[in-house]
């Protein structure tokens, strides 16, 4: 990807047929990028029946995102590999490890800073980070959490951590930050599951001196937990406005795949919107397009992966793309919605005790 | 016996006979056979088809069958009392586990999975209720438990029990063996199985509409009834005969057809499906090509077998293939993994030679397509008639 010709566009900016037209093209160069490159990409292309032709981005083949846990996946020799990122494995699964060369990592922080100034601007704000610092954070959780703290913190400055290392709310911090940073724009960031626990439920606003209100909450990732304690993401943002009259609130979702091109909400209809460095389509069961609005398992495309073929990975999460024109917001990208990862079925059959 | 959390009595208070009983004792006969009416006659059966398979097979009249195929001359009894530890996934199996025990004229006391299925619930208050009419006797020889990590139970009950039967993987056998039984005693294990399908190429091309509408059915109840999770589901489907791409063309459409109607498909199950013909394309060394119908079916040729053959497994509809002119190719990669091999068109005493006469350790049943989910006495090689019951030799 030439990251030079984009720098001039609002990420945004193009409607689908404008996007479509470079998109696509990407898309396919990236396909056959890989397909040369790629030992293990070029034997999977192989037996699915992969030919040359130019395709529309549902002909484009996918990978399945598990597929990044089992097997180290590759385009440039190990040699050229200068960070490798994990995803946080989930229930008893390997974590995925993505490899990126110099110039991989570089365009994914081009990327997310391009994404990231239409929420906060071009200044680095004042930052408030809902967790501990990663140094202190155990091995384990290390590389998913971290991974996203530090990708984000390259957009504030004064960062500061809510939690001590007991994981305890640190109020004379909360309250310095807040009195020196809270009469402008600052920025907050956190998984959202975090977020919840210790703004939502733990802060005790007898010992907050000073207001949120002017804080820009960007969250993400942990959804699983939401999920199973019942809270949607309005009911979230209803309570965030309550405890703390904080009403700039973001949610971004992206998969450490395709690190970099994240999709964040549209801030008047809450749908996640692509831009012009992603895109989406929902697939049936039986990997077929559906139609706009239908749930199914979401396939999403990035321009970003360059070192590892994760361009276009068909994921275990279910969403629905929103049908256009609903929103006034000036976004022109696609919009859609995620529910949450495929249910795992009841085992039938006497595999063990 | 025990009071303890995570322990409940699902049948019977903790007092149990160790005295045997003859096999096919006329009371133990008749208590099964109401169990099986019992078990019609819940209105909650109905909505379970496995506890409909469970109450046709126990059915009196079943009973009377395999009775019949068991009389000896011998005198026997049972062994005394049989610990049964079933499978944590199967809801329906410590039942037939049970009937193995109790039939054979022992005391049983079944472990039941800690999950809590509905279909555990109805079958053991069958059991209460059809005890509860006249079966006093009967009342102190089944005691059917629940609990979790309860090691000085399973210690207690494996060191007095006179056989243990271990439903279950390698890792949960190896678990359970860690407690010691009596030197008298015997241990008789489940274990983790492979099962394999042979079809005669020119029989299936032979079949019309109707009789490949039977076949492809028969095979559905063998593999995807029970997302091919049983250790008696085929993985691999051996081709056998000239028109090899005609015959599987054939039937993997008419198959299709079938599945597409009847099965509900997951998406786990397709997601899944996808990511194991990934898996396979990258890791096998055999592979040739695959097929896949929708999501419903997908098949992976292979080219050549190897010694991994067994751990070439599919679930949801994933199935390997491979073609051979002669059934002796095989006979090296047969070890005793194998459990079932369910065939088609193809001649019992064939399959009958090639396993006595190459010396086979493995394959234990050759039933047609179709039988593959039928339990019967003859369980993974083991005679339960016989192996549950001790002889009496009197000159």
């Amino acid at each position: 990807m030439n990251i030079n010709f984009y720098d001039k566009l609002d990420p945004f900016s193009l409607n689908e047929y404008k996007k479509g037209i470079f998109f696509e093209k990407e898309i396919n160069s990236l396909t056959s990028f890989h397909y040369k490159n790629s030992k293990e990409y070029k034997k999977i292309l192989d037996l699915l029946g992969y030919n040359f032709e130019w395709k529309q981005l549902d002909k484009i083949p996918f990978l399945p995102a598990k597929l990044f846990k089992e097997f180290e996946l590759r385009s440039v020799s190990k040699e050229k590999i200068s960070k490798t990122l994990i995803s946080s494995g989930t229930s008893g699964l390997k974590p995925s490890k993505i490899h990126l060369d110099k110039e991989n990592a570089h365009n994914q922080i081009k990327v997310l800073a391009k994404i990231m100034s239409t929420l906060l601007g071009n200044q680095r704000l004042p930052m408030l980070i809902i967790d501990q610092n990663p140094k202190l954070l155990k091995k384990t959780i290390f590389n998913a959490r971290s991974a996203a703290i530090y990708g984000f913190s390259i957009f504030g400055t004064n960062h500061t951590y809510l939690l001590n290392d007991q994981g305890k709310i640190d109020y004379d911090l909360l309250n310095n930050f807040l009195k020196k940073n809270g009469n402008k724009t600052f920025f907050i960031f956190g998984f959202t599951s975090i977020v919840f626990e210790n703004l939502i439920k733990k802060l005790s606003n007898k010992l907050l001196k000073f207001n949120f209100k002017n804080g820009v909450l960007l969250h993400g990732g942990g959804w699983k937990k939401m999920e199973k304690i019942k809270i949607s993401n309005k009911i979230f943002k209803q309570r965030l406005l309550k405890k703390i009259k904080l009403t700039d609130v973001c949610n971004y979702y992206g998969l450490v795949e395709q690190t970099g091109s994240i999709f964040i909400e549209c801030k008047k209809c809450s749908c996640f919107v692509t831009s012009i460095f992603s895109d989406v389509l929902v697939r049936d069961k039986n990997f077929n397009i559906v139609k706009d609005g239908e749930k199914g398992f979401l396939q999403l495309f990035s321009l970003l992966p360059t070192s590892y073929p994760g361009h276009s990975i068909l994921t275990e999460d279910i969403g629905k793309i929103v049908k256009k024109n609903n929103c006034d917001c000036s976004s022109k990208g696609k919009r859609f919605l995620v529910y949450g990862r495929v249910k795992e079925s009841e085992i039938r059959g006497c595999s063990d005790t | 016996m025990e009071k303890l959390r995570n322990f409940e009595y699902l049948v019977g208070n903790g007092n149990i006979s160790q005295k045997p009983m003859q096999p096919y004792d006329e009371l133990i006969c008749n208590f099964i056979g109401e169990l099986s009416i019992e078990l019609n006659l819940s209105p909650l059966s109905n909505k379970y088809s496995d506890i409909k398979t469970l109450a046709f097979w126990c059915r009196k009249k079943n009973i009377i069958n395999i009775k019949k195929n068991f009389i000896s001359n011998e005198t026997r009894l049972g062994l005394g009392l049989v610990f049964h530890i079933t499978p944590s996934n199967i809801p329906t199996n410590f039942a037939y586990s049970l009937i193995f025990g109790l039939i054979t004229g022992n005391s049983n006391i079944v472990k039941v999975p800690s999950q809590k299925f509905e279909q555990v619930k109805i079958i053991c208050r069958a059991i209460n209720k059809v005890l509860k009419k006249k079966y006093k006797t009967l009342r102190k020889m089944i005691l059917i438990v629940r609990y979790t990590n309860n090691d000085n139970y399973t210690r207690k009950i494996s060191s007095i029990c006179n056989a243990r039967i271990i439903w279950g993987g390698d890792n949960s056998i190896r678990n359970i063996r860690k407690f010691e039984i009596n030197q008298r005693s015997l241990d008789i294990a489940f274990a983790d199985r492979y099962s394999f399908c042979a079809m005669g190429t020119m029989e299936i091309l032979k079949l019309n509409n109707n009789q490949i509408q039977r076949l492809v059915e028969k095979f559905y109840n063998d593999t995807y009834l029970v997302d091919q999770n049983a250790c008696s589901s085929p993985h691999l489907i051996l081709w056998l005969g000239r028109n090899v791409v005609k015959a599987r063309k054939k039937f993997w459409k008419n198959l299709y057809v079938y599945v597409d109607k009847k099965y509900h498909l997951t998406e786990i199950a397709s997601i899944d499906k996808y990511t194991q013909l990934c898996r396979d394309i990258l890791s096998l060394k055999n592979m040739k090509k695959y097929e896949r119908y929708g999501n419903s079916i997908y098949t992976i040729q292979l080219n050549h077998l190897d010694k991994e053959l067994h751990n070439l497994r599919g679930k949801w509809g994933f199935f390997y293939e491979y073609e051979i002119n002669n059934l002796n190719k095989i006979k090296n990669y047969i070890n005793n993994k194998y459990q079932t091999l369910t065939y088609f068109g193809l001649n019992k005493n064939i399959l009958k030679d090639f396993i006595l006469k190459n010396k086979l350790q493995g394959i234990d049943r050759v039933v047609p397509v179709g039988q593959a989910l039928d339990i019967s006495f003859f369980w993974d090689g083991y005679d339960l008639n016989r192996i549950l019951t001790r002889v009496v030799d009197i000159k």
